[in-house]
């Protein structure tokens, strides 16, 4: 039994790919997904971009991504098919679900760091509106005063 | 804290002013003088989008190469992340190769 993971999926089309094109390309996208027991976390249509080089000849493409949720062999299939179309000048697949969790972890660790830090300071453990506040106004200091806050800090 | 002073001081003077460990480093190298600080660290970046190119913009010198971290400051744990999102960047076009 393979296991569900997270995928972002990002395709390429030309920027004249009329809109029927682009539903039918995702039905046919659905269409796997659905086959292997995936699911859609969600789909964004970018729209037109400009490309960062020339690809195929296109100077600008459309741009879809696609986050999928489904089996490693789900995206395998994906990636055949989506080699095979016209439509498709440029797709990638990247895995997220592991690289999403790690931030969370960092996010999480930072909080509670910090918020065992300013109870042993004998602070409430959230920064108040007050303090966030002053922090804010400090952040437009001169570099100086920056640098040596965060050296402080030590956050390296 | 002592320590990161002589780390940056050593970094930064190490164009051939290494006796000059005050505040002055990098003040050969013309007017400007380099923030020695993580971008990432200072805003708390924890996941470098490879999707969002604003972010990934001002490490992309004009050549298109990826900066080194002796430019541009990033700590080595962030600069091994913005490296792999800069390459997946590439792959989908939102930033080039090379330009020229």
């Amino acid at each position: 039994m393979s296991s569900v993971r997270q995928y972002e999926l990002i395709y390429i089309t030309p920027p004249e790919s009329t809109e029927e094109a682009l539903a039918e390309l995702h039905q046919q996208v659905a269409a796997v997904v659905e086959r292997f027991g995936g699911s859609f976390e969600k789909t964004e249509n970018w729209g037109r971009r400009r490309l960062a080089y020339e690809i195929g000849g296109f100077r600008e493409g459309v741009y879809v991504l696609e986050v999928i949720n489904g089996p490693a062999p789900l995206m395998a299939e994906l990636e055949r098919r989506l080699r095979v179309f016209d439509i498709v000048m440029r797709h990638m697949v990247v895995r997220v679900d592991e690289e999403l969790a790690a931030a969370e972890r960092a996010r999480v660790r930072r909080k509670s760091n910090m918020a065992e830090r300013r109870v042993r300071r004998g602070l409430p453990p959230e920064p108040t509106d007050s303090e966030r506040k002053r922090h804010a106004e400090e952040d437009d200091d001169s570099e100086m005063g920056m640098d040596h806050m965060f050296r402080g800090g030590g956050d390296r | 804290m002592s320590y990161m002073e002589r780390e940056g001081g050593g970094r930064g003077g190490g164009r051939g002013d290494a006796k000059k460990d005050d505040k002055e480093k990098g003040g050969r190298r013309g007017f400007f003088r380099r923030r020695r600080v993580c971008k990432f660290c200072v805003e708390k970046i924890d996941y470098i989008n490879y999707k969002d190119v604003k972010l990934l913009a001002p490490f992309i010198p004009e050549r298109g190469k990826i900066q080194p971290r002796r430019l541009s400051g990033v700590c080595a744990l962030h600069q091994r992340a913005l490296q792999t999102a800069l390459k997946r960047a590439r792959q989908i076009a939102l930033v080039p190769y090379t330009t020229d």
